[in-house]
């Protein structure tokens, strides 16, 4: 019998949805995402992709798998019900505070965002625990029940708690979740010491306050979604995609939704590292455009960078620090505010600007006939001949043309440029934001990024691609077949997977391996459940160990991934020196006479990696036919030959300027570059001079 | 070059030196480096010219280290540096302003030539003498005086010099650690840009640094153009630890035709008897990030940037500090140098400046034993009040400005020392009203978990002089500084009680526009 898996991609634009049969077949489809209520377009791609492989929701008997960016929109958005902060009295303005650290030095009109939770809905409990982890107050239930009664007046159903020191001994925040639990069952508690249990009173105040607000927003939406699939016949629960790069049960997902935040942007940078595999490129420049944003991640030995803090919410100019701190374990990458809903404008220097603001899906561009006026980069691509008005969706969806014409009138006339000059000036400037974005990333952390080739998705991605490239000095673009559904697609190609870490602070040289057994054949029991939820077999998961470790007196940690079992091998030496081995490796050099500190263990509990092909056809037999149209190339008329990608055949070399066109994205290439078919399906243009 | 070309290598030498930074705050040991960003990294050219900074750490250690490297070249003959020479210094006329800051700076061999130099200034946890604070007598107490000399000699340590540090500060590991950590990002930013050079096929970096300093000298020569020139006039006062009143005037005089701008601090205050007084470098630092935040935020900083703002100093001035003056504790004024050069630019830009904040952070440093009667000195901590109103927007609360530092947090603190804090929320209703209010200042109260008594050094200022709104807007509240509930007025470094509780409740910022 055949094996479906079905997986939906919800992002800022465009809800994706792939429908992979285990034949190789693979049904792919988009449609917009339906802002009010995300279920709606969850259910009509669903629709459509079922309906174009003409099967039924019982028949989907593998996975389902969901990336979504409802809890990135609940955080944008700030419509959730009230929320409620339980912070340690004397310390009620945490989010207000910050830092007390300004982002840019000289910019004297930077700005922050209001906290999450506001002050009316912050309280404060008489408790205290000392860093050492000695309880110096406990928590008193009458003050708890008082709090309660106060969330009951403000119609609080959901609360972050944050206590100092929390990190070093939850017993304090464990009272208050407690309390809550019998006095105030329907309220949702959050705690810190579950949520990130780390160090530093903001990060870990906004991480919880985010889990939090997102919470009552999230839960739902899930519950919803298991209830429509359960109605509508299929049989699998669905599983959720996280920021970290692995996939979880809906139902501990929707708990700790801050985990869920870059969960599309985490799936695109996921199959990037699978493309990476199968073309064995170890090192890559995953470039994902869509409606809104853009994202660019570096591929290095096969696998994404994954970092430990990041940033939701950026408020001013897009400035890292203007936005929400948070600290859970997350893919690495950059996101600007550049896609291809992002506007135009001219500002008042006479200079040409495009986003960050952005039209998103409604009203969207002109183009899309919603009402939109500004003129937009998708508009600029419709204006060039890029992309064929008649043939957007494949024709589902009709561009209007004539509308994004008379935009870019308008605008070039503040330019003094004419239509297809203004047209191709933001197509210009657009790529060099991104390229410029990518380049400051990659040297960032010490990547050389010229030369590597640039994987494309995303619907704007193809688009653009090329052009990137020219300005990161890449000498290759691939394009990946299912390119515009390609992070929905990532979700299959994704193992279950959660990161545990718990902090047990001591020198290396008196480790209590008792305790470590304990600490660390709890975090493996919790891995299993996660494991066990999302349809894991015991005989499929793998444990893996990792330990965060620094020189004492310092307070940044490197991590380390460990080759044995510390519950069953107690080798403190090993420890040792895989961590200055690392070190070595991150900072040049070891100081030999510091003794060394372990903060935290860390336990990833993860199945198999999911054997799922790309599932192309492939077709060697037919000569591509190609039509030809006008494109304004640099403003210019340039006649540029138009293939489809269906009818390209492996092994014949095409000279750009060209474009190829599929259903639901268009790849451009540029004069100066060669696109071949690869057997696996994937495009990949070259550079042929210049380089 | 054309602008393409330049604005690939200009961010990418803006990326090294960024990532030397970043680097050098991840190795580091003292909480003020990590956490608190107290640091500077710049990258030189051949001729010791700062031709990038990373977009991190302090104006006043920034535009001090981009004058340091020529100090230090001046010194010692480039011509006779080695691959795997360091230069070490702290003079405080030469660098940062204080014993404090240690400035290293390692050249950047290709082949067998020097293309440039990597630099940074951090501020150490201790540097021996009297320690934070403005207490010390004359500069000799203030610990102990580096000259210019090698930290290492082609690869090796300088032991004798590695020797005297370690019997004379209290923290050896501490600086040690920190110490390597300035010479391992040096590394990083050498192998960067060696990398740069490989890529582009650049010999060196002179040409680009000319490229970049030319262009942002003009750049900023342009944006002073726009202004009409003049001589416009601003006055700031402010009081410091002891309860003595620091006035700072500047006539600031914009010539709009070679576009320049000269900053004549006469009529400000005499020297002070206090470590308050101020090294030409480091006022020269401040007085410049007024003016570039002003006119133009968004300009790299380098040494073109810098160049058309030119400073006048009386010979007997606070912000002019002759040797012996004590300078410990310079910041206390030297973060106020930027207000009464923003009220002289207030005639002209009035809508780009800030009004007058709560100014310099309030620092503190403690030292004693544990409950186990270990000792312990902690790094110099530092909490700031509210920022003054914009034209079009609030003054910021409890925000760091003028200078760009953190506050470490309280659990990195009390990790780190036998520490309890007590609150630490905002002081409401402490900005001055106005069409814009000035941001609000914060409560902070501490208290001690030791058995023995112990040594309290916090540098506070503004606790009678608020700082004064703009244009119509109402003057912020000034500060507080209590012990047990009672004002404390001992300047310097105080014995405490184990059991004493310390308050500080920071100045509000002014107002802008009337309300």
């Amino acid at each position: 019998m055949t094996q479906y898996s079905l997986a939906i991609d919800i992002g800022g634009t465009f809800t994706d949805a792939v429908l992979f049969a285990d034949d190789g077949r693979t049904f792919v489809d988009k449609t917009l995402t339906t802002h009010g209520n995300l279920i709606e377009g969850f259910f009509r791609g669903v629709d459509l992709v079922l309906g174009r492989a003409g099967v039924t929701p019982q028949s989907v008997n593998d996975v389902v798998v969901h990336a979504t960016t409802v809890v990135t929109n609940a955080l944008i958005e700030r419509k959730g019900p009230p929320t409620g902060l339980i912070l340690t009295k004397g310390f009620s303005d945490i989010l207000y505070i910050r830092e007390e650290h300004r982002y840019d030095m000289y910019d004297p009109q930077i700005e922050y965002a209001e906290p999450l939770i506001p002050r009316e809905c912050t309280f404060v409990l008489d408790e205290r625990v000392y860093a050492d982890g000695t309880v110096e107050r406990p928590v008193g239930e009458a003050e708890v029940e008082e709090i309660i009664a106060q969330c009951r007046e403000r119609d609080i159903v959901s609360v972050a708690v944050c206590l100092l020191n929390a990190y070093r001994n939850g017993v304090n925040e464990a009272e208050v979740a407690r309390i809550f639990a019998e006095k105030a069952p329907d309220i949702f508690v959050s705690v810190s010491h579950d949520i990130a249990p780390q160090m530093r009173e903001y990060l870990r105040t906004s991480t919880v306050a985010i889990n939090a607000y997102t919470v009552p927003i999230t839960r739902p939406y899930l519950n919803a979604l298991i209830e429509e699939l359960g109605h509508r016949g299929f049989k699998q629960q669905p599983l959720i995609m996280l920021s970290n790069g692995g996939v979880i049960g809906a139902e501990r997902a929707g708990r700790t939704p801050v985990r869920m935040i870059e969960s599309g942007p985490a799936a695109g940078a996921l199959v990037a590292s699978h493309f990476s595999r199968l073309l064995d490129k170890p090192e890559l420049i995953s470039f994902d455009m869509g409606g809104t944003t853009a994202k660019a991640c570096m591929i290095q030995g096969y696998e994404p960078l994954v970092t430990g803090t990041f940033e939701v919410d950026r408020r001013y100019r897009f400035m890292p620090g203007s936005g929400m701190p948070i600290t859970v374990p997350s893919i690495d990458m950059i996101e600007i505010g550049a896609g291809g809903g992002s506007i135009a404008s001219v500002n008042s220097l006479g200079l040409l600007k495009v986003g960050p603001e952005s039209a998103g899906s409604i009203p969207g561009p002109v183009c899309y006939g919603r009402g939109g006026t500004d003129p937009c980069v998708t508009d600029a691509d419709v204006v060039l001949g890029i992309l064929d008005p008649d043939n957007f969706l494949g024709g589902d969806m009709r561009l209007d043309a004539a509308g994004a014409r008379a935009a870019f009138a308008a605008l070039g006339e503040r330019l003094g440029l004419d239509v297809e000059h203004a047209a191709w000036g933001v197509f210009d400037v657009v790529c060099e934001q991104m390229a410029a974005a990518t380049r400051a990333h990659a040297t960032d952390r010490g990547i050389d990024y010229r030369g590597l080739p640039l994987l494309a998705f995303g619907g704007a991605g193809p688009v653009h691609a090329c052009m990137v490239a020219e300005l990161v000095e890449s000498t290759q673009v691939i394009y990946p077949p299912l390119a515009s559904v390609l992070s929905a697609f990532g979700t299959l190609v994704t193992p279950a997977q959660i990161d545990l870490v718990r902090s047990l602070v001591a020198r290396v040289d008196g480790l209590d391996w008792e305790q470590i057994g304990k600490t660390v054949s709890t975090m493996v029991e919790e891995g299993r459940a996660a494991l066990a939820e999302a349809g894991i077999d015991d005989a499929e998961m793998q444990f893996s160990f990792g330990a965060e470790l620094r020189y004492l007196g310092q307070q940044s940690e490197v991590k380390i991934a460990l080759d044995f079992d510390p519950r069953k091998v107690r080798d403190a030496d090993r420890i040792c020196e895989l961590f200055e081995a690392e070190y070595v490796t991150q900072y040049g050099l070891k100081l030999d006479t510091m003794p060394i500190e372990l903060v935290n263990w860390i336990v990833t509990a993860s199945g198999k990696t999911p054997s799922r092909g790309s599932g192309v056809h492939k077709r060697h037999d037919e000569q591509p036919a190609h039509k030809t149209r006008t494109v304004y190339l640099r403003g210019e008329a340039t006649p540029v030959s138009v293939y489809q990608r269906a009818d390209l055949r492996v092994g014949q070399v095409l000279d750009g300027p060209l474009i190829v066109e599929e259903r639901e994205t268009t790849s451009f290439v540029l004069p100066g570059w060669t696109l071949a078919l690869h057997p696996d399906g994937s495009m990949i243009a070259s550079r042929t001079k210049g380089a | 070059m054309d602008g393409v070309e330049l604005q690939i290598l200009w961010s990418n030498l803006i990326g090294i030196v960024s990532e030397q930074a970043r680097a050098l705050q991840r190795v580091a040991f003292s909480p003020i480096v990590r956490e608190a960003g107290d640091l500077a990294n710049g990258l030189f050219d051949q001729r010791a010219r700062m031709v990038a900074q990373a977009v991190t750490g302090t104006p006043g250690h920034i535009n001090s280290l981009a004058a340091a490297a020529g100090n230090l070249l001046a010194d010692i003959d480039p011509e006779t540096l080695k691959p795997g020479d360091v230069l070490i210094t702290n003079d405080p006329w030469m660098s940062a302003g204080h014993f404090f800051d240690i400035t290293v700076l390692s050249p950047i061999f290709r082949e067998n030539r020097i293309i440039g130099y990597a630099g940074s200034t951090i501020h150490h946890t201790d540097i021996g003498g009297y320690g934070i604070g403005s207490g010390a007598r004359d500069i000799h107490e203030e610990g102990l005086w580096i000259p210019v000399m090698k930290l290492y000699n082609a690869g090796e340590p300088n032991s004798t010099l590695f020797d005297i540090i370690r019997r004379n500060v209290r923290t050896p590991d501490a600086l040690f650690g920190d110490l390597a950590a300035q010479v391992s990002s040096a590394n990083i930013a050498a192998r960067r840009l060696n990398a740069l050079c490989d890529r582009y096929g650049l010999v060196d970096i002179e040409a680009l640094s000319d490229e970049i300093i030319n262009r942002s000298e003009e750049a900023t020569r342009e944006s002073i153009r726009k202004l009409p020139g003049g001589v416009y006039e601003g006055e700031s006062r402010f009081d410091v630890p002891g309860g003595e009143t620091v006035v700072l005037k500047t006539a600031v005089t914009i010539d709009s035709n070679a576009g320049e701008i000269t900053i004549d601090f006469a009529g400000s205050s005499g020297p002070s008897r206090m470590g308050i007084n101020v090294v030409p470098a480091y006022t020269h630092a401040y007085a410049t990030f007024a003016v570039r935040s002003t006119l133009n935020p968004d300009l790299p900083n380098n040494a073109g940037s810098l160049a058309p703002i030119k400073l006048k100093l009386p010979d007997s001035c606070i912000v002019n500090a002759k040797y012996p003056s004590p300078v410990n504790a310079r910041h206390v004024v030297g973060m106020y140098v930027p207000f009464p050069i923003l009220k002289a630019l207030s005639h002209v830009a009035p809508d780009r400046v800030v009004a007058e904040g709560s100014g310099a952070v309030w620092t503190v440093q403690i030292n004693g034993r544990d409950e186990a009667g270990n000792p312990f000195t902690s790094s110099m901590f530092n909490y700031s009040g509210g920022m003054g109103a914009r034209a079009s927007k609030p003054g910021l609360s409890a925000i760091c400005y003028p200078t760009g530092v953190s506050a470490v947090p309280v659990e990195v603190l009390e990790a780190s020392y036998p520490i309890v804090f007590g609150c630490k929320e905002l002081e409401r209703g402490t900005g001055g009203a106005g069409a814009q209010p000035g941001g609000d200042g914060q409560r902070i109260s501490f208290h001690m978990r030791t058995n023995s008594p112990w040594l309290l050094n916090t540098v506070p200022s503004r606790l009678h002089e608020g700082p004064e709104g703009l244009l119509g807007g109402a003057d912020g509240a000034a500060g507080r500084y209590e012990v047990n509930g009672k004002p404390e007025l001992r300047a310097g470094k105080i014995e405490m009680k184990p059991e004493d509780e310390v308050l500080m409740v920071t100045p509000g910022g002014g107002g802008f526009g009337a309300a």
